[in-house]
C-alpha cells in the first residue's frame, strides 16, 4: 500500500509540489479530478522503513529452521531450483506459514488499531472484548468433540461471531466512544475464557495438548482457505479502514466537533467496530488467539509515526511482529517449536512496556 | 464526569443500601453452612450448628462448610476493595485487578514450583503469594524507576504487558513439560474448598495491614477524584497515595490469590455494581464493596457445590458465569459513571 | 533390510537366551522377508495407509507410539519430548536411549520431522488433518482410530503400530507376556485378599477434593486384570476419563480396600503427607489401614503401551504383594 502511494507520489511528484498551502511536514498529493490527499512526510517514510524490515523478515522466515539455507539458496528454493527436501520444506512448510503469519499480524493490529482509537482506551483490543475468547472456547470445544464436529478454525470463527453479537445484543447499544459495548464484551469474554479451563479441566491430558495450540496461538500447518479468506478480506478492510481513519481522526475530538465538521459519528463509530470485528474474528480463525499483536502493532506504529490513525503502519508493524516472532519461535529452544503467541507475548510484553515507560504520554 | 456527583442524596441512599447489604450477607454466610455437596442437608447441619448434630454433621459443618465459608468471605473482601481501590486510581473502569501482575506472577510461580517437581497436592501456598507479590511489585518498580508512576493508565498497561510476559512463560513451562501442564489445569481455576483457617491465618497479617492503610487513603483518593490540582489544594501527595493504593491492591489481591487461587471478575463486578448503587465517591463505593464482594465470592462458591452433586465446579468459573450478567446488567441499565 | 534386525533382537533377548534368540532371529527374518512380500493395509483415522516391507527410520510422534515400538524391538529415529523439553518419559528412557526430538505432545516441529527423511510416522490419535495432510506427504502416516474411551483401546492401537512395523508378532509375544503376567498377579493377589477385599479407585488428589478416574483407562484396565474391583462409585460420567473434583464432603465415596494415589513424582510420600493432612482424608477407613499407594501420575493416567504396562504391573506387584 505504502509503495504504491510512493510510486504514484514520485510520478506526480512535480504536480504534487504545485498544490498550495500544503502544511509542514505533508506532501499534497493530487488526485484526479479536483482532489488532494495530504501524505504525511513522517509516516510514508516510517511505513517504509516498516515495509523494508518486513521483506528482510520475510527473507529470513524463508531461509532459517530446521535446516538452515543460505538466503540465496532460499529465494531459488522458492522459485523451484531445489532439492526435494529443501523445496517440500520452503513451499510446503515456510511459505503458507509466512503468508499466515503476514494476514494474521497485519488484520490483528488493524483491528486493535480501529478498536483503540475508537474506545479512546488503549486496553481496548479485540482480544480484551472478548473475540479471543470466544473463538479460542469454540475452537477447543471442536479439538476435544464437544457438540458439534465442525473444522476447529471454522468453529474459532463462529465462536468469534457469537461473542461479538453477544457483546452486540446485550449491549443494547454502542455507546459513547463503544464503551458499553466493551464493557459488555470483557464480561462475554470471561464467561468465555472460564468455560476454556472447566472444558480443559474434564478432558485427559492427551486431549488438553490437542487443545493447547488454541489457547496460545500457533502459525503450525494452519487450514489454507481459512488464510485464503483473511487475506481478501484484509485487502478490502485495509482500503476500508483507511477511509474510515480520517473520520476516526476527527472522531477523537468531542463529537460535536466531530459533527460540525461534517463525520457522521454513529455511522464510523459502527463501521469501525464492525471492521474490527470481522478482522480479529478471521484472524483468530487462521491463528488462534495471538491477540497481543493488537497491542502491540498499533502501539508500534504510532510510535514510529507519531500521529494520527496509522492503519497502514499498525498492519506492517503486526505483520513484522508476528513474523518475527514466528522465526523465533522456530529457532529459539530448536528442535522444540515455540508456538507464535508465547514469543509474541514473551518479546511483546516487555517491548511494550519499554515502549511504555520512555515515550511522553501518547493518546491514540 | 461531575454530572453523576450528587453527595447529599446518594449519601442518605447508601444508609439503607448498606443495612441491606449486609442482610444479604449475613443470610449468604448462613446458606454457606447449611447448603453443602454431601449428605449433610440443612436440618443436620442446623442441628450441628446448634450444638445437636452427631459426628458426621459437626465435622461437614466445622471442619469442611466454616473454613471455606470464612476464606470466602476473606478473598472476596479482598477481591472486592482491591478492585475499587484500583478503578478509583486508575480511573479507569477497565482496570481488573488481577491485571497488575498478580494473578499472571501467582500462576507463573505456582507454574515453577510444579514443574520443579512439587505437586498442586503438596503446593505451599506462600508460592503463590510470592509470585503475585513479586508480579505486582515488578510493575510498580518499572513503573516508579521510569519515573512515569503518575500515569495511572501508564500503569495498569504495565501491569497488562507484564502479565502477559508471565502467561507467555507459564504457557512456555506447560509447552515442554507434561506433568507441569497436567497439574496446573486444576489449579488456574480457584476454589475455597480444603482450605484451613491456618491458611486463612497466613495471609492474615497482608490483609491487616492492607486495611489500615485503606482507611488513611480513602479520603485523598476521593480528592484525587476531584483533580490532580484540588488534591494537592487540600493538602494531599498525589504520587503518594497513588503508590499506597497500589501497595494495598497488590497485599489484597495477592493474599487472596495464594489462598484461593485466581479467582476472576470480582474485583471488576463488585466495584460497578456498588458504584451503581451508592454513586461514584470511592469511600461510598469502598463501604458498600465491604459486604458486595463477600456475597459475591460466598454466593458462587454455593452454587458451585449445589450444581454437580456430589462433585463441585470450580469457584472462579462461576464468579465469571454469574459476574458477567451481572457486568451487562449494570451497563444496560444505567449510564456508566465515567471515573 | 533384513540386517537390521540384528542388533535389535540381541538387544531385546540379551545372551542368556542364545538358542530362543537364535530361532527369534529366523523366525524374524523369515516375517520380514514375508511381510516385503504383499503391502499391508492399515485402517488409520485418516483412511487406509498401505505401507511396505520393514520400515528402517521411524519417528513415532505419541508416547504410546513410541512404547510400541521399543516394545517390538525398533529403535524410533525421533520422537517427541513428554518431561522437561528435552527427555521422554522416565519409565522408558533408558530404553529410548539416544532418540532425537522432534517437538513435544502439543506442538511438533514439522520441519525436524521432514528432516529426518523417516519412511514411516507413527502419531497419535489426535494429530490435526492439517499435519497429518503435510506428513503424509513424506511418509505413511500412522494415526490410530479415536477408539472412544476402553480400557483395552490401547492394545487396538498397540497392534496397529506393531502392524505397521511389520513385527506384529513381537507386538503379539509383547501383549501375551502382559496378559498372563496380569493374570498370574491376579492369582497371588486373589489368594492374599478375600473378595471383599479387593475394591480399589484410582484418584488424584488436590486440596479442594479427589479426582476419581475411570474405569476405561489404561491404568484402571490393568488394575482390573491384576485382580482388583476398579470401581468409579458412578462419579465418572460415560466417555469421560474422571470426574469433577469430588467434594471433600462426600470423600467417603472413594474410601474402598485400596486407593492408588496418582502424583506428579514417582514415590510420592510428600504428596500422601499432603493429603493426610486434611481432616476428610485422614478420616477415610482406606487411609487408617495404610492402604493408600502413591503411584506415578504421568504413568498412571497418560502413558499407553506393553513397556508403560510392564512398568505399572511392577508396581502394583511391588506395593501391593511386598506389604
Amino acid at each position: 500500500m505504502a509503495a504504491d502511494r510512493f510510486n504514484t507520489l514520485s510520478q506526480r511528484q512535480a504536480a504534487a509540489r504545485e498544490v498550495p498551502l500544503a502544511p509542514a511536514g505533508k506532501w499534497a498529493l493530487r488526485l484526479p479530478g479536483e482532489r488532494s490527499v495530504l501524505v504525511d512526510r513522517r509516516s510514508l517514510f516510517a511505513n517504509l522503513v516498516l515495509a523494508a524490515l518486513l521483506l528482510l523478515a520475510c527473507g529470513l522466515s524463508l531461509s532459517l529452521g530446521s535446516v538452515n539455507l543460505m538466503p540465496l539458496q532460499g529465494l531459488q528454493t522458492l522459485f523451484g531450483e531445489g532439492d526435494p527436501l529443501t523445496t517440500f520444506m520452503v513451499l510446503e512448510l515456510r511459505l503458507p506459514r509466512l503468508l499466515a503469519g503476514l494476514a494474521t499480524g497485519a488484520a490483528f493490529a488493524q483491528a486493535g488499531c480501529l478498536m483503540q482509537t475508537l474506545a479512546r482506551n488503549r486496553l481496548a483490543t479485540p482480544g480484551i472484548i472478548g473475540i479471543d475468547n470466544g473463538a479460542t472456547a469454540f475452537a477447543i470445544a471442536s479439538v476435544l468433540g464437544v457438540g458439534v464436529s465442525m473444522a476447529p478454525s471454522a468453529m474459532a470463527l463462529v465462536g468469534a461471531a457469537t461473542a461479538a453479537a453477544l457483546a452486540f445484543g446485550l449491549a443494547g447499544d454502542v455507546g459513547t466512544r463503544g464503551y458499553r459495548f466493551i464493557v459488555a464484551g470483557i464480561g462475554i469474554g470471561a464467561v468465555f475464557g472460564a468455560l476454556t479451563q472447566l472444558m480443559m479441566a474434564q478432558v485427559a491430558i492427551d486431549a488438553a495438548n490437542a487443545a493447547y495450540p488454541w489457547t496460545v496461538g500457533t502459525l503450525n500447518a494452519r487450514p489454507a482457505g481459512a488464510v485464503a479468506v483473511l487475506g481478501i478480506a484484509l485487502a478490502l478492510s485495509t482500503v476500508a479502514a483507511l477511509l474510515l481513519a480520517r473520520s476516526l481522526t476527527v472522531l477523537r475530538f468531542s463529537d460535536a466537533v466531530a459533527q460540525g465538521l461534517g463525520i457522521r459519528v454513529r455511522a464510523c463509530r459502527y463501521a469501525s467496530l464492525a471492521l474490527a470485528i470481522v478482522m480479529a474474528g478471521l484472524a483468530v480463525a487462521v491463528a488462534g488467539p495471538v491477540g497481543l499483536v493488537g497491542l502491540v502493532g498499533p502501539e508500534v506504529a504510532r510510535y514510529v509515526t507519531k500521529g494520527g490513525v496509522p492503519v497502514i503502519g499498525a498492519s506492517l508493524a503486526g505483520a513484522l511482529v508476528m513474523v518475527l516472532s514466528d522465526l523465533a519461535g522456530r529457532l529459539l529452544l530448536a528442535p522444540l517449536e515455540v508456538p507464535v503467541g508465547i514469543i509474541t507475548a514473551v518479546v511483546g510484553g516487555p517491548y511494550l512496556l519499554w515502549i511504555l515507560l520512555r515515550s511522553p504520554r501518547i493518546a491514540p | 464526569m461531575s454530572k453523576d456527583y450528587r453527595p447529599v442524596s446518594k449519601s442518605r441512599q447508601l444508609q439503607p443500601a448498606m443495612l441491606a447489604a449486609l442482610a444479604v450477607l449475613a443470610f449468604t454466610c448462613l446458606c454457606s453452612l447449611l447448603l453443602g455437596a454431601g449428605e449433610t442437608g440443612p436440618g443436620a447441619a442446623l442441628a450441628a450448628l446448634i450444638g445437636q448434630g452427631d459426628n458426621a454433621a459437626d465435622f461437614v459443618v466445622f471442619e469442611l462448610r466454616a473454613p471455606r465459608t470464612l476464606v470466602g468471605l476473606a478473598v472476596g473482601l479482598a477481591l472486592g476493595v482491591a478492585g475499587a481501590l484500583l478503578q478509583a486510581v486508575t480511573r479507569n473502569p477497565l482496570a481488573e485487578p488481577g491485571l497488575l501482575g498478580v494473578s499472571a506472577g501467582s500462576a507463573f510461580a505456582v507454574a515453577v514450583a510444579l514443574a520443579l517437581g512439587a505437586s498442586t497436592a503438596t503446593l505451599r501456598m506462600f508460592v503463590a503469594q510470592l509470585g503475585a507479590l513479586s508480579g505486582c511489585l515488578c510493575v510498580l518498580g518499572a513503573v516508579r524507576l521510569r519515573g512515569v508512576g503518575d500515569d495511572p493508565v501508564r500503569l495498569v498497561l504495565a501491569g497488562a504487558a507484564l502479565s502477559s510476559l508471565l502467561i507467555a512463560l507459564t504457557s512456555l513451562l506447560l509447552l515442554v513439560d507434561q506433568h507441569t501442564a497436567d497439574e496446573i489445569r486444576f489449579w488456574v481455576i480457584g476454589s475455597v474448598a480444603g482450605r484451613n483457617l491456618g491458611d486463612l491465618l497466613s495471609i492474615l497479617p497482608s490483609f491487616v495491614l492492607a486495611g489500615v492503610l485503606t482507611l488513611l487513603i480513602a479520603r485523598p483518593l476521593a480528592a484525587l477524584a476531584l483533580g490532580e490540582q484540588v488534591a494537592v489544594g487540600l493538602g494531599h501527595r498525589p504520587g503518594l497515595v497513588r503508590l499506597l493504593t497500589m501497595l494495598v491492591v497488590a497485599l489484597l489481591v495477592g493474599g487472596a490469590t495464594a489462598v484461593a487461587g485466581p479467582i476472576i471478575f470480582v474485583g471488576l463486578v463488585v466495584p460497578y455494581l456498588a458504584r451503581a448503587i451508592a454513586g461514584p465517591d470511592i469511600r461510598r463505593t469502598l463501604w458498600l464493596c465491604l459486604p458486595l464482594g463477600p456475597i459475591m465470592v460466598v454466593g458462587a462458591d454455593i452454587v458451585a457445590r449445589l450444581l454437580v452433586r456430589p462433585s463441585e465446579l470450580p469457584l472462579g468459573v462461576l464468579t465469571a458465569l454469574l459476574g458477567a450478567p451481572v457486568l451487562i446488567a449494570v451497563v444496560r441499565a444505567r449510564r456508566l459513571h465515567a471515573l | 533390510m533384513n540386517l537390521m534386525h540384528h542388533p535389535a533382537c540381541r538387544q531385546r533377548y540379551g545372551t542368556g537366551h542364545g538358542i530362543a534368540a537364535a530361532l527369534l532371529l529366523v523366525f524374524g527374518l523369515l516375517m520380514s522377508m514375508v511381510a516385503t512380500a504383499a503391502p499391508r493395509v492399515l485402517e488409520t483415522a485418516y483412511g487406509q495407509v498401505s505401507i511396505e516391507g520393514t520400515p528402517e527410520r521411524v519417528v513415532t510422534l505419541y508416547e504410546g507410539a513410541l512404547d510400541a515400538a521399543l516394545a517390538a524391538g525398533v529403535q524410533p529415529l525421533a520422537a517427541i519430548a513428554t518431561r522437561g523439553g528435552s527427555d521422554v518419559a522416565d519409565y522408558i528412557e533408558q530404553r529410548a536411549g539416544d532418540v532425537a526430538i522432534v517437538g513435544t505432545t502439543r506442538e511438533l516441529n514439522l520441519e525436524a520431522i521432514v528432516s529426518q527423511q523417516p519412511d514411516l510416522i507413527l502419531a497419535s490419535p489426535r494429530l490435526p488433518k492439517q499435519q497429518y495432510e503435510l506428513l503424509s506427504r513424506i511418509a505413511p502416516t500412522v494415526v490410530p482410530p479415536g477408539t472412544g474411551l476402553t480400557a483395552d483401546g490401547w492394545k487396538a492401537e498397540t497392534r496397529l503400530f506393531g502392524k505397521a512395523l511389520g513385527r506384529q508378532d513381537q507386538i503379539e509375544a509383547a501383549l501375551a507376556e502382559i496378559e498372563q503376567r496380569a493374570a498370574a498377579l491376579a492369582e497371588q493377589v486373589q489368594t492374599r485378599y478375600a473378595g471383599d477385599d479387593r475394591l480399589a479407585y484410582l484418584v488424584r488428589w488436590m486440596p479442594q477434593g479427589a479426582i476419581v478416574m475411570s474405569t476405561q483407562l489404561f491404568s484402571t484396565g490393568l488394575l482390573d486384570a491384576a485382580g482388583f474391583d476398579v470401581r468409579d462409585s458412578g462419579l465418572v460420567g460415560d466417555g469421560r476419563p474422571h470426574s469433577d473434583p469430588l467434594s471433600l464432603e462426600n470423600l467417603a465415596r472413594v474410601d474402598g480396600d485400596w486407593l492408588f494415589l496418582a502424583t506428579l513424582n514417582e514415590e510420592g510420600e510428600e504428596a500422601l503427607q499432603a493429603a493426610e493432612s486434611s481432616p476428610a482424608f485422614a478420616r477415610l477407613e482406606v487411609a487408617a489401614r495404610d492402604r493408600v499407594i502413591p503411584v506415578d501420575g504421568q504413568l498412571w493416567t497418560s502413558a499407553s503401551g506393553p513397556l508403560a504396562a510392564t512398568a505399572l504391573l511392577d508396581r502394583i506387584e511391588a506395593t501391593v504383594l511386598d506389604r
